[in-house]
């Protein structure tokens, strides 16, 4: 039996090294089986637990009928509205805020104050504003991907070695250049550190966004299968929730990192 | 090529949490000719880096002026190149693009200014390393790079900042005898910066003992050129002078 075992563990081991792929996916199986027994062995009534395969039929109709597409499309677009936002205004103020001492001085306070706030705590005059409709996601996601994109660009420009600034202004560099060729890929590595966390955070408030003022999304979806009592949807709403963070972070972030700081010997593997 | 004049140069760094002032530089004069290579060599925190950070512009003198080529040094400029002890590549370039650098700030087109880097690379046999990142390369190889990409930009006068401390012995004689080769061929204005008296007087035509931040004694180098390790190691005239200002700056 443990001959067996260790056999059959070490043909795994060879076939997750042949495709890296199945190595991810690996760890999921137990969990699926463990639930599958689960609900199989009826310890939970079914209304309150439903099975993976129920899940996967739910999931087929409601692509079918094209309520999910369009849902998760809904979310997506929001949240890569809200974080092109946050990108776009988040990199520049913490490069400000990283090179200048006054604008440090002048604009920390405020930035740890309002980051204290936290983002779902400005829905409430948020709907009051701007009612319930994609403005009102937009300044949540952008308010969450915010402050850690502008936090950790700040370190990442405060940490590159002055010698390279100095290089560069030795080398005929102008300032202008020097922050392009200094300065953002100094701080690139953080910066992506910063948008993993940003994003991270971001995905959250949206679904937690989309719960309290949506009209459509994953969340909304979730809500919606609450008030009609289906625990089959919100399961699906949950378990989309992760293959699609895991998706992002996997196929778009981790490259991204690998690519910048590992390949520049910034980052340990 | 141009030649470096510095006169009654000082500096009073201000040291904020013991308040006081500590005067690291005290009015040192000194005439770099050009083509000239000039080592300044003396004990650590003699005030040796504080002297070239002044003469690169990275830092503002509080006394004398610094001239390059007869004109006043106002905050740092291409006209002089820095090799620095921590080579200061950018990570985040290729090889041949850290030595393209310069060129490029001058606006030089990319196929030329890679054909200059091809050249310098090609100078301390790096042409294989061209299209790799600094992280990949070891201390020595960084170095080389650093040198270079310094020189690709044709400095007036060439800065190096205690360049070979952080390599190991045997590496440092071999880039000590590249840069004397080097030199000869190219003939830039060279102040070189150690506490490493050996390294001074192999590679210098002129050693400047310093010591608590004044100079003590100027020396100049008759060894012949090309120089290397195999023919200096035994040879009484270089033993003598290192003997020299190895006293010089132990005594101080
Ligand atoms: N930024 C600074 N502020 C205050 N004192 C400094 C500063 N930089 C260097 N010093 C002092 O100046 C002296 C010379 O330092 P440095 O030029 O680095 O010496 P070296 O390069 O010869 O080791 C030292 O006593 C050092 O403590
Ligand atoms: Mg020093």
């Amino acid at each position: 039996m443990k001959q067996f075992l260790l056999k059959f563990w070490g043909h795994c081991v060879r076939l997750t090294a042949r495709w890296p792929s199945i190595g991810s996916i690996a760890p999921f199986i137990p969990v699926i089986a463990a639930w599958w027994i689960v609900t199989e062995l009826q310890i939970f009534p079914r209304v309150f637990l439903p099975g993976p395969m129920e899940v996967v039929r739910s999931f087929g109709s409601l692509v079918y009928t094209g309520i999910l597409p369009a849902y998760l499309q809904d979310s997506i677009v929001r949240l890569a509205v809200g974080t092109f936002w946050g990108i776009a205004l988040g990199i520049p103020l913490g490069i400000l805020l990283g090179l200048s001492q006054r604008a440090r001085t002048a604009l920390w306070p405020l930035l740890l104050f309002f980051q204290a706030i936290g983002d779902i705590a400005w829905l409430p005059i948020l709907v009051i504003w701007f009612g319930y409709g994609l403005t009102t996601i937009t300044v949540v996601i952008v308010y969450t991907v915010i402050f850690p994109v502008v936090l950790n660009t700040v370190l990442g420009v405060r940490s590159t070695p002055i010698t390279l600034h100095r290089a560069a202004q030795s080398l005929g560099a102008s300032r202008i250049r020097i922050l392009w060729e200094v300065v953002l890929p100094g701080a690139l590595p953080n910066i992506v550190t910063g948008l993993r966390n940003g994003l991270s955070y971001g995905w959250r408030a949206l679904i937690a966004t989309e719960i309290i003022v949506g009209t459509s999304g994953i969340g909304f979806l979730m809500f919606d299968a609450r008030r009609s009592g289906s625990v089959v949807e919100i399961l699906l709403g949950m378990i989309i929730l992760g293959i699609l963070w895991y998706i992002v972070d996997s196929w778009i972030l981790a490259p991204i990192e690998r690519a910048t700081g590992q390949r520049w010997g910034l980052v340990t593997r | 090529m141009k030649d470096l004049t510095i006169r009654n140069l000082s500096k009073t760094y201000f040291d904020p949490y013991a308040g006081t002032n500590v005067t690291a530089v005290h009015d040192v004069s000194l005439k770099v000719e050009q083509g000239e290579f000039v080592c300044i060599v003396g004990p650590s925190g003699c005030g040796k880096t504080t002297i070239l950070n002044m003469i690169a512009g990275f830092i503002p003198h509080t006394g004398g002026e610094i001239l390059v080529g007869g004109r006043p040094v106002k905050g740092p400029g291409a006209d002089r190149g820095v090799v620095f002890q921590s080579f200061a590549l950018f990570p985040w370039r290729t090889v041949l693009e850290n030595v393209a650098f310069g060129p490029k700030m001058r606006g030089v087109r990319k196929v030329e200014r890679e054909k200059i880097a091809h050249e310098y690379l090609a100078l301390v046999k790096l042409t294989e390393a061209a299209g790799r990142y600094p992280a990949e390369l070891s201390g020595g190889m960084q170095q080389r790079v650093g040198v270079v990409r310094a020189l690709a930009n044709e400095p007036d006068v060439l800065l190096m900042d205690e360049p070979f401390a952080s390599v190991d012995a045997q590496t440092r004689m071999t880039l000590q005898e590249e840069l004397t080769r080097i030199w000869q061929e190219k003939r830039p204005t060279v102040i070189f910066i150690t506490h490493d008296v050996a390294e001074a007087v192999f590679l210098g035509n002129r050693v400047i003992a310093l010591s608590k931040g004044r100079v003590l004694e100027e020396i100049s180098v008759d060894l012949p050129r090309p120089r290397s390790w195999d023919a200096l190691n035994d040879d009484a005239r270089f033993k003598e002078l290192s003997g020299r200002v190895l006293q010089l700056v132990r005594s101080a």
